[in-house]
């Protein structure tokens, strides 16, 4: 199971919308950080997942390990979240 | 009068579904508004974004009932909130091959075998790859097909962005409120965008320089990090390196009918579905709307339009079948 999720996300990715939409359905809760609203935050995001990309879901496991998925992709989100 | 139904329902809702949509994208969304009204059981198959590709266009000034434009994101949101609203279930997968059974169709899904008695499909298109040395390599990390999704990382940075398509230009000017300065390749000797947006492209000549004749060669990177793209003038044969930090694609679209291959649903030479007058296909019960529609128009105005149509036509063929 998943102890915390965090988005990285733009105000005009729909991917990330897609994302947010899907942990919702499957009820997750996350938190987001708006990379719009904290500019500074884009290298965290960056350094992260390698990629200039949003969105960008950080899962920390319950034994503190970190998976990072980029993009809207349910193949790797959802087991990740498992 | 409206009624509201609740949505609270899946794709295991009904044995058999009155209509399957393949995608999600403004035009099966529409059509999706008028078949639930009529109590047509109505499943949407989305393995994207709601709203396809209208959602990942950051402004929309050509869609009628929005004197001062809409953003595509919020455009997307309210036509799903429509169709939801009548009863619509979207599910997020994907739909991998469609099989005449006769009585109905069995579709091959994410989500397991689904049955139809009819079926649109909305697939739409997805963009174009150059297929030059390090657009894969850089994918997201200096190379994009998405403005709207991965702009915001170039802020205060230089950026290149290929095509000279009504995409190209839009997307370039949406960039230029990240980017200081922005080169737009154009392999041809003119524009292809409209003559709205090379008009308005004409008021960023400070931040997008355009040149014509100019192939895209090759994606450079140091240490991983994107630094020029080699480029030749066509008309010279003189080659150029141009320093960027990133490079933006939009050199048109595919259309996303490789999940018919094992069908005999008749194509076109570019690969978008045939259809008649009533926008049906070649296999009785399954229709086409929207980008994918060989002869479509490909605006997000038609392509709801085309939905509509469709699911008129979706009702007088599921009467026709009791
Ligand atoms: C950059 C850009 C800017 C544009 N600007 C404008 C504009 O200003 N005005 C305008 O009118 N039009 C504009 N367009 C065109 C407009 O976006 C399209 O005409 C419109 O979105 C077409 O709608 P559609 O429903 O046919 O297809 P799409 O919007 O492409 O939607 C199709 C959906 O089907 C999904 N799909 C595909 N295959 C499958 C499958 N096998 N299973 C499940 N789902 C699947 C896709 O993920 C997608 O979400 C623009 C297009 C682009 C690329």
């Amino acid at each position: 199971m998943a102890k915390d999720i965090t988005i990285y996300t733009t105000n005009t990715c729909a991917y990330c919308v897609m994302v947010k939409k899907w942990l919702g359905a499957k009820g997750h809760s996350y938190s987001e950080v708006n990379l719009d609203d904290h500019p500074e935050r884009q290298k965290e995001a960056f350094e992260m997942s390698g990629q200039l990309a949003v969105p960008v879901t950080v899962i920390t496991k319950d034994d503190d390990s970190k998976e990072i998925v980029v993009g809207y992709n349910l193949a790797k989100l959802a087991p990740a979240v498992a | 009068m409206v009624k509201d139904k609740p949505a609270v329902m899946d794709a295991t809702s009904h044995k058999i579904w009155d209509l399957v949509t393949i995608g999600a994208g403004p035009a099966a969304l529409s059509a999706a508004l008028y078949t639930t009204r009529e109590d047509i059981t109505t499943l949407l198959f989305e393995k994207g974004v709601i709203g396809g590709l209208a959602a990942i266009t950051d402004w929309i000034d050509n869609y009628p009932g929005f004197p001062k434009g809409v953003a595509g994101l919020e455009l997307s949101d309210n036509l799903r909130l429509q169709a939801e609203r009548f009863g619509a279930v979207i599910e997020l997968g994907e739909v991998m091959s469609i099989t005449d059974k006769g009585t109905h169709k069995l579709l091959a899904t994410t989500s397991g075998d689904i049955k139809a008695r009819a079926v649109l499909i909305a697939t739409g298109s997805d963009y174009k790859k150059l297929g030059i040395p390090g657009e894969a390599e850089y994918f997201a990390r200096g190379v994009h097909y998405c403005a709207t999704c991965d702009g915001a990382f170039y802020r205060g940075k230089k950026l290149v962005v290929v095509g000279g398509g009504n995409s190209a230009v839009q997307e370039a000017i949406f960039l230029t409120r990240y980017a200081t300065h922005i080169d737009l390749l154009v392999r041809g000797d003119s524009m292809r965008a409209s003559e709205v947006l090379q008009h308005e492209l004409n008021d960023y000549k400070d931040k997008i320089s355009v040149h014509f004749n100019t192939t895209t060669d090759e994606i450079v990177a140091k240490d991983n990090v994107v630094t020029h793209v080699v480029s030749t003038n066509s008309k010279t044969g003189k080659q150029k390196n141009i320093i960027t930090d990133g490079v933006f694609i939009f050199i048109g679209l595919r259309p996303n009918t490789g999940f018919l291959k094992d069908t005999k649903i008749a194509l076109d030479e570019i690969g978008l579905i045939k259809s008649d007058s009533k926008l049906e296909t070649n296999m009785p019960g399954v229709f086409v709307a929207g980008d994918v529609r060989s002869g479509a128009t490909m605006q997000i105005a038609s392509a709801t339009g085309e939905g509509d149509t469709a699911a008129l036509m979706i009702r007088e063929f599921l009467h026709d079948l009791k």
